[in-house]
């Protein structure tokens, strides 16, 4: 009888949704947009996919060409993923390569945003974007006048003179809202990946798995905010009212909350900015080199010293005996300021991650109050576009330059020769500059560099938390909905 | 109860309602409607007519005493009571993007006539006198007589035994009052418990076999409609609302 009766609610709002003119108003604007943000991120996706493998053989051609295993460095670039489609994240944030060798720490350079900062002032429309914003709105849009505005218009009074339960009215009023806000949400979507196999993007069988549960989210944030119209609806007997509280409502969630949160967060934990961490990361580097500069000059003074009153004769043939172990005793001197400066960057960069992890946590402690931030965070790590994918990728680069400069060590070591170019004074033959081998390298058993991708295991765990959040307020509304609702004057 | 009646399809027990900001609208109402007979409750606006309906739809609950329906207290067993009850308003509001037909369907499966047929919709607003070509057609262009019959008609498609009309007749032309007289004979003789508020006492002693007045809350007068045969009711009527003003000055 019950199943029956919400089966006869839900049938009349989805009938009632389906004619109104603000379904069509919402269809249109969601497949507007979807198919529009879908385009335009599987054609940035496809420009990045292009650049990213320009990119990769041109460097590949680049270090074939090169001669000197001391002088190997590489470069490496961010891979794309398909996903940015749909929840760009950080993607576009974060820069696109880094330089690997065994001089400079790794830094991911060249953002999407800093090459072209027109896009940062209007930033992509993306999947994300489309449900926390336009579908969030539209849920309120279905639903603020769910309960008042039946009341104003006189048919709750005939409504309750049958037997229908309260909370049996209340569900099915959000389900038939919440299936009416569907159509415009899944329609547009199955159309948007579709145009993905159209422009033969390939997507792998966790890629899909991903899709769905960004899926199951969106229908989560948008259960949150059918059931909060209903709720605000129940609570106000007024449909002009509710439809002020609605708005003033999603202000404050959509855009005021997760900003605010975030604000709040960068007040109470300082962190410093990365301008005045790379100047710290100058000043000690430049510091260093300076000490190292003068240790140098003060051992090439020594073992000048060493060679005081003995012949010309004397003095070339010590030098040629020597040579080799003042060269090595130099770079090894030179690799201990390097590492000096590289554990200096390590600390600092885990000072600022640490304070910024920090910073962080109470940001999206506080942001976590609107279910919108939730929604983003949860898409984000579902996407690998979260807050940490710089991060990823900055201790991935890190591992990787030390297996890198591990093997290009060894090689060196194997080759006999560093590589470096030999120049030479004499007062008779005058300066001779020696390049050494001129033959290229062969790079076959060079180590190669891995997307950190997070696992779906992990990556769902750390959504789990703003999923369950996002179910926990749906729950909540619609408990607070069907309570309001018991003591609502159906006159 | 007495033997040879039925017991009361309708019934109020000592009625009384008093709102929180102290205004009593009921005061002591009793009264009975058995099943086949048309109970016509007269007074001014805010003589409690419509609080009194109000109670048996259970939209608002009775400060003391009880209404029930077919022996179910209406404020204790909500639904079950309803399930008993079909109620036509003074102003009968629809979904105005609906057919009349789809307005049918969903209410009288709302009443648990989850079977209902489009056949039988049409057939219960030929009843009422709706027009053929208007059964499809969406509600928002439909007059206030149109909509009261659609109304009419969603009550008799409950087919409960009891009916409560609101100041049915409010606003109709005096042809479609008529036929709304006349259905409601038809109903009675189907043996339809009905409860009638209503304004106009010319209809009323015309149709009801009981007529009760009510004046500022109390029922200041019930008597069968065979005696008021020949009485001048208009005269009780103005005697009684001279009192309810009086009272409420």
């Amino acid at each position: 009888m019950i199943t029956n009766m919400i089966g006869v609610i839900i049938r009349k709002e989805l009938r009632a949704a389906l004619v109104s003119p603000k379904f069509v108003a919402s269809f249109g604007v969601c497949a507007l947009l979807m198919l529009l943000s879908t385009f335009v991120g599987i054609r940035e996706f496809q420009a990045s996919r292009e650049q990213y493998e320009a990119a990769q053989r041109l460097n590949e051609q680049e270090m074939r060409e090169q001669t000197a295993w001391g002088r190997l460095g590489t470069r490496v670039f961010r891979a794309p993923d398909p996903l940015q489609i749909f929840a760009s994240g950080l993607q576009n944030d974060i820069g696109r390569w880094s330089s690997v060798d065994a001089f400079n720490p790794v830094k991911l350079k060249n953002s999407v945003y800093s090459d072209d900062p027109v896009f940062a002032v209007f930033r992509f429309i993306d999947l994300a974007f489309i449900v926390q914003i336009v579908l969030t709105l539209m849920a309120l849009v279905y639903t603020y006048d769910a309960v008042n505005g039946e009341r104003e218009s006189g048919t709750l009074q005939l409504t309750f003179a049958n037997p229908v339960p309260r909370h049996v009215y209340i569900l099915g009023k959000a389900v038939g809202a919440w299936l009416a806000l569907i159509v415009p949400l899944f329609v547009p979507l199955l159309m948007s990946l579709g145009l993905l196999s159209v422009f033969d993007i390939l997507l792998s069988a966790e890629h899909w798995l991903r899709i769905a549960i960004m899926m199951g989210a969106s229908l989560a944030l948008v259960s949150v905010f059918i059931m909060s119209g209903v709720l605000v609806s129940a609570l106000t007997s007024r449909s002009s009212v509710s439809f002020l509280v609605c708005l003033v409502g999603w202000v404050v969630t959509a855009l005021l909350i997760p900003r605010a949160g975030m604000m709040t967060a960068g007040y109470l934990v300082a962190v410093p900015t990365a301008a005045e961490t790379d100047s710290r990361l100058d000043g000690f580097s430049k510091e260093r080199w300076n000490v190292h500069m003068k240790e140098l000059g003060e051992r090439w003074r020594a073992r000048n010293e060493q060679l005081t009153g003995k012949t010309e004769e004397e003095r070339r043939a010590e030098r040629e005996a020597k040579e080799w172990d003042w060269m090595e005793e130099d770079d090894r001197s030179r690799k201990q300021v390097q590492r000096d400066i590289d554990e200096y960057a390590t600390r600092l960069r885990e000072d600022v991650r640490n304070r910024k992890l920090e910073q962080e946590r109470l940001g999206f402690t506080l942001a976590r109050f609107s279910p919108v931030a939730a929604f983003q965070l949860a898409l984000m790590n579902l996407a690998g576009t979260d807050m940490g994918m710089k991060a990823r990728f900055e201790d991935a680069l890190t591992e990787y330059r030390k297996t890198f400069n591990t093997y290009r060590d060894a090689k060196v070591k194997e080759s006999g020769t560093f590589g470096g170019i030999r120049i030479s004074f004499d007062s008779q033959r005058g300066m001779k500059i020696e390049q050494g081998r001129e033959e290229t390298l062969d790079l076959a058993e060079m180590p190669r560099f891995s997307d950190p991708r997070v696992p779906l295991r992990d990556a769902f765990s750390a959504a789990l938390v703003d999923i369950g959040l996002l179910v926990g307020a749906a729950l909540l509304a619609c408990a607070a909905a069907v309570a309001a609702f018991l003591r609502y004057d159906v006159r | 109860m007495n033997a040879t009646q039925p017991a009361p399809m309708l019934e109020a027990r000592g009625l009384v309602k008093r709102y929180e900001d102290g205004v009593l609208a009921l005061d002591l109402v009793s009264f009975a409607v058995r099943a086949g007979e048309i109970y016509a409750m007269l007074g001014a606006n805010g003589a409690g007519k419509t609080t009194t309906i109000n109670i048996f739809l259970n939209f608002v609950e009775p400060t003391e005493g009880e209404a029930l329906v077919d022996g179910i207290v209406t404020h204790k067993d909500p639904l079950a009571a309803k399930e008993r009850l079909a109620y036509v308003s003074e102003n009968v509001m629809l979904y105005p993007n609906f057919t009349a037909i789809q307005n049918l369907e969903f209410f009288a499966r709302l009443a648990g006539k989850t079977e209902v047929t489009r056949d039988e919709c049409r057939d219960v607003l030929r009843r009422v006198g709706l027009q053929d070509d208007a059964h499809a057609k969406r509600l928002k262009g439909f007059s206030k007589g149109m909509r009261q019959k659609c109304g009419i008609a969603i009550a008799i498609l409950k087919d409960a035994p009891a009916i409560l009309l609101d100041e049915p007749t409010s606003g109709l032309d005096p042809k479609a009052g008529f036929e709304f007289l006349n259905l409601l004979a038809i109903l009675r003789s189907e043996g339809k418990a009905i409860l009638m508020s209503t304004h106009d006492i010319f209809r009323a002693k015309e149709i009801a076999d009981t007529v009760g007045i009510m004046s500022a809350g109390r029922l200041a007068l019930q008597r069968p409609a065979s005696e008021l045969a020949g009485q001048d009711l208009e005269q009780l009527y103005l005697q009684h609302m001279a009192g309810h003003v009086e009272r409420a000055a």
